[in-house]
């Protein structure tokens, strides 16, 4: 089931106000994207920390680096053959050529996208959908002055992190019932499987707008309007939470300005 | 506690009315069943008591409130709660607790009040200690407790319900049936549009509606008992009422008016004892 591997345990990473995991998220991407070898190594070292005070298993945080690990691989070669400079001893073989700049900037690139998407899994391994989206809304709350309330917002996340495994279910159920007519939706030519796809795509479309409308009903009977709305949590910061905020944002602007 | 006056609604211009000139007065804590066949205007009759939709002609008013006065719609829908039959569709909530949270903070309420009130609420409905669960993990019957508890978060005075128990199974259908009996104990109105006339038995006063009007409103004695005239309008009466409509039939002494197996095997063996004594005499 779909659930962003969120993994429930007590520790101090899991109990911290879902925005300061958010804004140290988003500083991490943006620091990583600014610094080097030593710099990288720093922050591979403070998300190794972080992943341990929170008690992930390191075999499954691995294992949320598998989907990306081709795409990163061809990013990888790109790199590798495509950066100009000093060429390797024994390059260049035939018309391949692999310089040091090259071998160093892949390294260097691929290492920055893999920590992002550690960091981004220790965040979703540690908070919970709802914090998740509790934290988007009070952080989102300064887009009010464009005329967008952040309520609204949290409430489209939410709906749709709801909403995931049922049209999970509902895929299959259409699934089955193409197949249960003789459907072929694994057809030998790309045109074939284009065509298999709508057969499932289609379906499920009007079955959404279908569940919308009821949904819209359901939420309006029971007193929906736009804008300011409550919640079952409050989420309230301590000093120590500022304190720790001021500090990450600090150390962004450091290490932009330096 | 409603009102109906003259209503009529009609959903696109030129066509026939849905609901065509009804009046109707709805008490405090009554526990109404609303039957009819499909196309009757059941639906649409019962979306106008929390104002999903405006009448065309005429006025509903729930607590002297005026479901065309917008600016008291979020009061009339905390008081009139409404549940449909796809529970699945009227989950929000990412989890248990969440959701029966979604009403009440609509109302704005404080945290702490929210949080009194969804925990109230999942006990009422029985759903305690499945507060962190995702609604995708329940079963049918749970979702729709789960809908009601988010209505009972909100403290209505009355509760509609668009055929809440139709796509459940026995023992889910069971527990809604008796839970929507133990609100009812507690004061709070039930409104339950339904297809099962077993149900409807249930409830203190029956509405039967046909063509967009309500042709008959009374008691289950009164209006189940009625065999004939429920089949002409397409309704099949409780089995066992047509059992013994048609044990009547035959010339057998007994009653009609009753719905439930207790009941008939209390007139049957009455019938028999009957027989027996008569035998011997």
């Amino acid at each position: 089931m779909y659930k962003l591997g969120y993994i429930f345990l007590e520790s101090p990473v899991h109990k911290k106000d879902p925005r300061i995991k958010l804004i140290a998220v988003i500083a991490l991407s943006i620091i990583i994207l600014h610094v080097g070898f030593v710099g990288l190594l720093i922050a591979s070292a403070a998300a190794l920390v972080i992943a341990l005070l929170a008690r992930i298993p390191l075999g499954s945080l691995l294992r949320t680096l598998h989907p990306v690990l081709p795409f990163f691989g061809l990013l990888f070669l790109l790199y590798l053959f495509f950066t100009p400079g000093r060429p390797l001893p024994l390059f260049p073989i035939g018309p391949l050529l692999i310089s040091h700049e090259g071998l160093t900037l892949g390294v260097l690139q691929v290492w920055k996208f893999l920590l992002l998407v550690v960091a981004a899994s220790i965040l979703t391994m540690t908070t919970s959908q709802s914090e998740l989206t509790m934290g988007l809304e009070q952080l989102l709350r300064p887009i009010r002055i464009t005329g967008v309330s952040s309520h609204d917002v949290a409430m489209m996340v939410s709906l749709a992190l709801r909403f995931m495994p049922t049209l999970m279910d509902e895929l299959e159920l259409i699934r089955q019932a193409q197949l249960a007519r003789g459907a072929n939706l694994n057809p030998p030519r790309m045109s074939g499987k284009i065509r298999a796809m709508s057969h499932l795509a289609v379906p499920l479309a009007v079955n959404i707008f279908r569940r919308c409308d009821e949904l819209i009903e359901a939420m309006e009977a029971r007193g929906y309007q736009q804008g300011h709305r409550t919640y079952l949590r409050e989420l309230v910061l301590s000093r120590s939470d500022y304190c720790l905020i001021a500090g990450i944002l600090l150390l962004l602007i450091t290490v932009i300005v330096t | 506690m409603i009102r109906v006056y003259n209503l009529t609604y009609t959903y696109e211009k030129g066509r026939s009315p849905a609901v065509k000139g009804l009046n109707l007065e709805i008490d405090e804590g009554e526990y109404i069943a609303i039957i009819g066949p499909n196309g009757c205007g059941k639906t649409t009759l019962i979306r106008h008591f929390n104002a999903l939709l405006i009448p065309s002609v005429g006025e509903v008013q729930v607590a002297e409130l005026n479901t065309r006065d917008s600016k008291s719609l979020l009061e009339i829908r905390r008081r009139v709660g409404m549940a449909f039959q796809n529970a699945d569709n009227q989950i929000v909530g990412m989890s248990v607790e969440e959701d029966v949270a979604f009403g009440p903070g609509n109302l704005g309420l404080p945290a702490a009040e929210v949080r009194r009130r969804v925990d109230q609420a999942l006990e009422m409905v029985g759903l305690t200690g499945l507060q962190t669960h995702s609604p995708h993990t329940l079963s049918g019957g749970q979702k729709q407790l789960l809908a009601l508890a988010g209505l009972l978060a909100m403290e209505p005075k009355i509760i509609v319900l668009d055929e809440p128990t139709a796509s459940l199974d026995p023992e889910g259908k069971k527990k809604v049936l008796t839970l929507l009996k133990t609100l009812n104990l507690q004061g709070i109105g039930i409104i339950h549009v339904t297809h099962s006339m077993e149900e409807a038995a249930l409830a203190s006063r029956i509405l039967v509606m046909n063509q967009g009007e309500v042709v008959a409103d009374g008691s289950p004695g009164d209006i189940l008992r009625r065999v004939e005239w429920l089949k002409s309008l397409g309704l099949a009466p409780p089995q066992i009422t047509e059992l013994m409509w048609q044990l009547q039939q035959r010339g057998e002494d007994v009653g009609t008016s009753i719905f439930t197996v207790d009941a008939a095997v209390e007139e049957i063996s009455n019938l028999l004892e009957r027989l027996k004594s008569a035998r011997k005499a």
